[in-house]
């Protein structure tokens, strides 16, 4: 999952992007509303994290225009104000939640991973399809009732694909659900995954549409 | 008895009680006067009315009669001494040889005597002087009783209209005494009689005084809480993520950054100490002769080590001589932070030049840098408490030049920002008065 930081602050940034990292997001970061527009417009991202008082363009105008050109990604807001209004400011212009400074590492996850629940339309947290279960918060993996250990980017590429059974992903695609900038990605980086995911979880789950890409059916 | 009611009720009442005084003895004088004109007018009829040659002793009805009216006493005798009538016997008076009015005193006490010589006999018409007094005091009483018996209605009176007139003094004091620290708002001042007006109406400055502080104070404390909460939030996920390191190298890292964290949120809580107690008028303040030469050389070697680190030539250029009364712990603080943003915001490579120059009745402490400099519409907010320009690529907590601007306020000084000639870069001039 590609997630969008935007957040001014140095030492916050860091941070919120190594804690997100280290649950296996991919996490890009930008520091101001303009920089943070640009990343929109140019990449794809799984959900915006989104801090208020930026510079150059707000934080609130961001989202205002994001909402206005139609852009339905899921948007959780970062700020250290607190008043109720504010809140209630922030979920009118069209977040999907709010978060207020300081927050938990532990929690901002939990709501990122709400956030994705909700936005591919499921309620129940858990992931499954068929006798493969995925889930998300403790990045368990059982397979007919047996546990499966999956690194963290074995996972991230399961539990997109299984997250929306059915639907192709290119590997350009998947590669971004699995890195944010900055990071070297080798052109067989995804078929590498691939390979050992099948050998942990069987040759028949993820299935190969040649020439365009990956994708786990939807079962029966 | 620090009433001002009791105090004007006794006041008033004693000088009404005076002036009711004073009013019976005009009276009593008056009266006695006119008696005293009116009596003897009746002593010279009386002495002439006398039938001068009715020399037997008067019939003692008639003499009493006529003794009985004002105490009159008439007594005649010849030129050889000898006593042809008294209409009192009991009350003889001296035989004077006086002729007219004169005023005798006898063991019966004073009296008013008119004699008169009628052919050989001297005839002697008295009164004693007490029958006047006695008339004036009478007539004094008189007027006097009415206004003695009104002196307790008139202290009524008074002690209520006095009430009346200070019971805008008590509703103000009641809703004075209703206000909770919050409710600073001005007291109605329309209706109030002329003494209480300009009380009321320091009283409501004072109240907008102390309403535009407290707003200030509760701006400051909440910016505060907002500013700090981004320092703790950063301490916070840098501990979530020393935690959660794996190996040694990796808990190194993000304890080297929890350090980060910490320091920045140390260095935030002492900028907001340094500005709380550089407020105009918290502390009091203790001013010295300063040597503002003395001070930029200090402030100069205390960065030099800094802008050597950032690779930026640090110096001080002219340098007069010139002292201000100031407090210098204060100016060192202020000089120190614009140099310090000064380093910050120039890039490698740079300058930044301190200088010292009089200008007319001004001390003018000069720093100039080639950094980017403040453009125009931000150069007046740039001393507002937590505005950061550049928040994003420079640390800093956004206050120290909020900083430099109260103590420069406290130092009667005034700042201007401007570009550096030549550009890029910026100047800052601060120009103190000379006394």
């Amino acid at each position: 999952m590609r997630l969008l930081l935007v957040e001014d602050d140095q030492m916050i940034g860091e941070s919120v992007r190594a804690g997100l990292q280290q649950d296996g997001f991919a996490v890009d970061w930008v520091q101001d509303g303009r920089a943070a527009e640009l990343a929109l417009e140019t990449n794809s991202y799984d959900t915006l994290l989104l801090d208020l008082g930026l510079p150059r363009k707000a934080g609130l105008d961001v989202l205002a225009s994001l909402r206005r050109r139609g852009d339905a990604i899921p948007v959780l807001i970062l700020t250290a104000r607190d008043a109720i209004s504010d809140r209630v400011k922030g979920l009118d212009a069209g977040a999907d939640d709010y978060l207020v400074k300081p927050f938990d590492l532990e929690e901002l996850a939990a709501r990122v991973r709400a956030l994705l629940r909700r936005k591919s339309g499921r309620a129940d947290p858990v992931v499954q399809v068929g006798s493969l279960i995925l889930n998300p918060a403790t990045h368990e993996v059982t397979l007919e009732g047996k546990s499966i250990s999956l690194s963290a980017r074995e996972f991230a590429l399961i539990h997109a694909l299984a997250g929306r059974p059915g639907v192709v992903y290119s590997r350009t695609q998947l590669e971004e659900k699995l890195y944010g900038w900055g990071h070297e990605v080798e052109s067989n980086t995804v078929e590498v995954y691939i390979h050992s995911l099948r050998r942990k979880l069987g040759a028949d789950l993820i299935h190969n549409v040649r020439g365009v890409g990956y994708m786990v059916p939807k079962q029966p | 008895m620090n009433s001002i009611r009791r105090r004007l009720l006794l006041w008033l009442l004693s000088g009404l009680a005076l002036a009711v005084v004073a009013a019976g003895a005009r009276i009593y004088t008056q009266t006695l006067d006119e008696a005293n004109e009116l009596f003897d007018y009746h002593l010279k009829q009386m002495a002439a009315s006398l039938p001068s040659d009715a020399f037997g002793p008067l019939p003692p009805s008639s003499a009493a009669a006529m003794g009985s009216v004002n105490g009159f006493v008439v007594q005649i005798w010849d030129r050889n001494g000898l006593e042809l009538y008294f209409s009192q016997p009991a009350s003889k008076l001296p035989q004077r040889a006086e002729l007219g009015f004169s005023t005798v005193d006898t063991p019966n006490g004073r009296w008013r005597v008119y004699s008169v010589l009628e052919r050989n006999n001297v005839i002697q018409v008295a009164q004693p002087m007490s029958v006047r007094r006695d008339l004036a005091a009478g007539m004094a009483l008189h007027a006097l009783v009415p206004l003695l018996a009104l002196l307790p209605v008139l202290g009524i009176l008074i002690w209520l209209t006095i009430g009346r007139g200070l019971q805008p003094l008590d509703r103000m004091a009641e809703a004075l005494g209703r206000r909770t620290p919050d409710s600073l708002d001005p007291l109605p001042e329309e209706g109030l009689p002329n003494e209480i007006q300009p009380l009321v109406h320091a009283l409501n400055d004072l109240l907008g005084r102390l309403a535009r502080a407290l707003e200030s104070q509760k701006a400051f404390v909440a910016d505060a809480a907002h500013e700090l909460r981004t320092p703790l939030t950063a301490v916070q996920l840098q501990i979530q993520l020393a935690q959660r390191a794996q190996t040694g190298e990796e808990r190194e890292a993000a304890f080297a950054r929890l350090k980060g964290g910490q320091s920045r949120a140390a260095h935030l809580v002492q900028q907001l100490l340094t500005l709380a107690r550089q407020e105009p008028g918290v502390a009091p303040q203790t001013f010295a002769p300063v040597d503002l030469a003395e001070l930029a050389r200090l402030v100069v070697s205390e960065y030099a080590p800094l802008a050597a680190d950032k690779n930026i030539d640090l110096g001080l250029g002219r340098a007069e001589h010139a002292s201000v009364s100031g407090d210098f712990e204060a100016l060192r603080v202020m000089l120190g932070n614009l140099v310090d943003n000064a380093i910050r915001y120039t890039p490698a490579g740079g300058t930044v030049d301190v200088a010292l120059h009089l200008s007319g009745r001004e001390a003018v402490l000069e720093i100039a840098d080639t950094g980017p400099g403040i453009p125009q519409e931000d150069r007046a907010r740039v001393f507002d408490r937590f505005y950061r320009r550049d928040a994003a690529h420079v640390a800093g907590s956004g206050l120290g030049l909020a900083i430099v601007k109260n103590i420069a306020d406290r130092h009667h000084a005034s700042i201007v920002l401007d570009n550096r000639t030549p550009g890029p870069g910026l100047r800052v001039a601060v120009s103190f008065p000379l006394a």
